[in-house]
């Protein structure tokens, strides 16, 4: 009897089955394909031969159909998140839409005058590419919860939904008042997090000085407005973390909104956040210069020396001083979340 | 309704039924393949895609337990119930008697 035909087949199932259980489950499908070969052996009164193995490989299916169904139906955004996925879509939308049309506000406002259908198509291009770039960025977030949340075992009924415990209305007067969630300071943050993530991300040219818009106003002559950036390389080294940062944010805000308090789970997540941001802030004041602009650049631009001084001091230490800013913000906020979770648990 | 609407209806009332019917054959030990014979000979015909990963749920469940036993010089795993799963067979024939004469009911009035 040819078993190399067997072993195939059983090791084409098991490669597509978890490492946990392959062992078993291969194991029990050849002891089961054995039984009905000898079924068949036995109603036929002939041996068991290659060609009762091809039929009843056959009959037991196509191994990735076969491994598929010990799999159970498995998603990248499963039905406990694609709630919050879809809340979180519209918002983004919303927000990105907002901020082309502002972009292309922009775009049209620094060519007057050359106003030409190039602008219109590098506008609506942009925009593609940030609707595109953002819902990838979701997507994968949540595709990343949703492993998570299998990977940690979320217990899953029959129906495929979680095992909850059972809701008590009465749980509704325990809810304390450092607990629940402010919506304004909440949705506010969610606005801004998305406004940081496609500026940032997508429209970085739009942070720096047109020093020579002044003279373009007084003399029309518009073809000499140029952008002097703002920010360095060195900036947007962090803007991936700071991404990441801002996406986290969004979601705990979304699930803050859905569940209407805080719990100690999401305060520790929320210490995360801070923590993560607070390390960000510390890297970017003792890394390299977050300014683009330099003397030189700015004299060219604006070709006053004094005041191209006091600009660059102004522009460094306003720098120096917004980290700072962030990291002692960032810090009060963990004391007070801190503080909110002792009173939040009397 | 046309044949495949017709054919997923079957499917999920068959669906709810076949936990009943596997639980309802293992007060006594049974590999998978004789389970499989022994469901056919009562009419009701169960492919393996559908009963391994169910006899494996319902492990997980702990209405079942198993075991590897070598026989004839290869292994077989037996299933048979739990003491979960021995508990709870008789209180889910009874659900199912319930539904089957409400069924009968309703069906009776619709016709």
């Amino acid at each position: 009897m040819s078993t190399n035909l067997i072993d195939s087949y059983v090791s084409e199932v098991g490669r597509r089955l978890p490492r946990k259980t392959h062992t078993d489950i291969e194991a029990e499908i050849r002891s089961t394909l054995q039984d009905m070969l000898e079924e068949r052996s036995q109603k036929t009164g002939n041996p068991i031969n290659d060609e009762m193995i091809l039929e009843v490989l056959k009959e037991y299916g196509a191994p990735e159909k076969v491994a598929a169904t010990y799999q159970g139906e498995r998603y990248l955004i499963g039905p406990r998140l694609y709630p919050i996925f879809m809340l979180v879509l519209r918002i983004v939308l919303m927000v990105t839409g907002v901020l082309a049309a502002i972009g292309l506000g922009i775009a049209v406002s620094q060519t007057l005058g050359h106003y030409s259908a190039e602008t219109i198509i590098k506008a609506i291009a942009n925009f593609a590419t940030s609707i595109m770039t953002a819902l990838g960025n979701i997507v994968f977030i949540f595709a990343i919860l949703e492993w998570a949340l299998f990977r940690a075992g979320v217990k899953i009924d029959v129906k495929g939904m979680p095992k909850v415990k059972e809701w008590d209305p009465r749980s509704l007067t325990k809810v304390s008042s450092p607990n629940q969630v402010k919506m304004g300071e909440t949705i506010m943050e969610i606005v801004g997090c998305f406004a940081a993530i496609v500026i940032f991300n997508f429209y970085p040219q739009i942070i720096g000085f047109t020093p020579s818009l002044n003279g373009a106003l007084l003399n029309g002559n518009w073809s000499s407005v140029t952008l002097v950036p703002l920010l360095s390389e060195a900036f947007f080294y962090y803007v991936p973390f700071l991404t990441m940062v801002w996406i986290s944010t969004i979601i705990l805000n979304i699930v803050l909104l859905r569940m209407g308090r805080w719990t100690t789970i999401s305060r520790v997540f929320a210490i995360g956040l801070k923590v993560i941001n607070i390390i960000i802030a510390a890297a970017m004041l003792a890394g390299p210069s977050l300014i683009a602009v330099t003397n030189l650049s700015l004299a060219s631009a604006f070709g006053n020396a004094d005041g191209v001084r006091i600009l660059m001091t102004m522009i460094t230490q306003g720098v120096i001083v917004a980290l700072w800013l962030a990291i002692v913000a960032g810090s009060i906020d963990i004391i007070r979340i801190i503080y909110r979770t002792i009173e939040g648990s009397k | 309704m046309t044949n495949e609407s017709f054919e997923n209806v079957i499917l999920e009332l068959r669906r709810g039924m076949i936990v009943l019917a596997v639980l309802s054959q293992l007060n006594s030990e049974q590999y998978g393949y004789s389970l499989i014979n022994s469901l056919k000979e009562h009419g009701l015909e169960i492919d393996q895609g559908t009963l391994y990963p169910l006899l494996r749920r319902l492990e997980s469940q702990e209405l079942l337990q198993s075991n590897w036993r070598i026989e004839a010089d290869r292994p077989r795993r037996y299933y048979v119930l739990s003491d979960e799963g021995r508990t709870l067979l008789p209180r889910l024939r009874k659900e199912w008697t319930g539904i089957v004469s409400m069924m009968n009911k309703l069906l009776k009035e619709g016709a």
